[in-house]
């Protein structure tokens, strides 16, 4: 009798695709329409000027002037004496009056290569200097390993 | 003779002896559950809640960065050619500082879910240029705001 029973039940189950189709369809169609596909994100920075005060030891900084033709100048602070000597003053032209992001990139190399204590950078842009070139700046700087980034105000 | 009216057709056209075919195809479902899926879970992997910390104006371009972080919440300092808005209302120029002095001051009523870190977000067109910025940045520091964060979009 047990045998009998058993072998007429059905072992084969069907799921119902459909009703999961439905809704994997209202998945897409809403993540489609809601999704933001540009990935917002942010560049930190701080104060050069009005910040808190440094104790002890001063740290080594750069000082960064944007010229308003793209030109940049640079001048080293606390580093020893060495190293001022041959980066304390630097300058890199423009190219078609935006800033040599290349030149700047070989410079930052060549600079943290006998440097590597060099954590800070100033950037002191002038009145005209557009939004896009400070950021582009930046973004050299901490690709370069320098993270700790300040603007100063006119 | 057997005549037939026109247009009567006989079933099977004279071919008496061809077995009927079968209209009715299955769709292979499978493959499509399998296609709908990986879709889903690439759009979940790829849903970010971050864009709608900012309201981004018709025209307004953001710089882009590489070495950007996370967009965190707080105060959006919004700078559109000579004008200024904070969560999408003007601001005049002069009265800046104030405004951020009060949204300071008022901070778990603005912003109730988060802790004032002085922080604020500069949001600006690729294209402006730093003069305005800086007294942004200018009236930040003057309202106790030492950290600036400019938004700018992922390369």
């Amino acid at each position: 009798m047990f045998k009998s029973k058993l072998q007429k039940k059905p072992l084969n189950t069907e799921v119902d695709l459909v009703a999961f189709i439905s809704l994997l369809s209202v998945c897409i169609c809403f993540l489609l329409l809601t999704t933001i596909w540009i990935q917002i994100g942010s560049m930190d920075v701080k104060q050069a000027i009005g910040g808190q005060a440094q104790e002890g030891k001063p740290k080594p900084e750069m000082w960064v002037v944007m010229e308003t033709d793209g030109k940049l100048t640079f001048k080293l602070r606390h580093i020893p004496a060495k190293i001022a000597k041959s980066f304390g003053s630097s300058e890199i032209a423009s190219i078609e009056g935006k800033p040599d992001y290349d030149q700047l990139s070989q410079f930052l190399v060549k600079l943290t290569g006998e440097f590597d204590q060099l954590e800070m950078a100033l950037i002191r842009p002038a009145e005209k200097t557009p939004f896009e070139d400070i950021i582009q700046l930046m973004d050299v700087f901490r690709e370069k390993g320098i993270k700790d980034l300040g603007v100063t105000p006119l | 003779m057997n005549y037939r009216p026109l247009g009567a057709s006989t079933g099977n056209f004279g071919f008496k002896n061809k077995p009927k075919r079968n209209l009715a195809a299955t769709v292979m479902l499978t493959s499509l559950v399998d296609t709908f899926s990986v879709l889903v879970i690439y759009l979940l992997v790829n849903f970010s809640t971050t864009g709608e910390l900012l309201y981004m104006s018709e025209g307004m371009e953001l710089p882009a960065a590489a070495q950007s972080v996370e967009l965190e919440r707080n105060v959006v300092v919004k700078v559109e050619e000579d004008k200024l808005f904070i969560e999408e209302k003007e601001i005049p120029m002069a009265g800046l500082v104030q405004k951020l002095i009060d949204v300071k001051k008022n901070w778990e009523e603005y912003y109730p879910d988060t802790e004032f870190t002085g922080a604020m977000t500069i949001q600006a067109d690729r294209r402006q240029t730093y003069s305005l910025l800086s007294h942004v940045i200018q009236a930040g520091g003057h309202a106790g705001y030492s950290d600036i964060n400019f938004a700018v979009i992922k390369k």
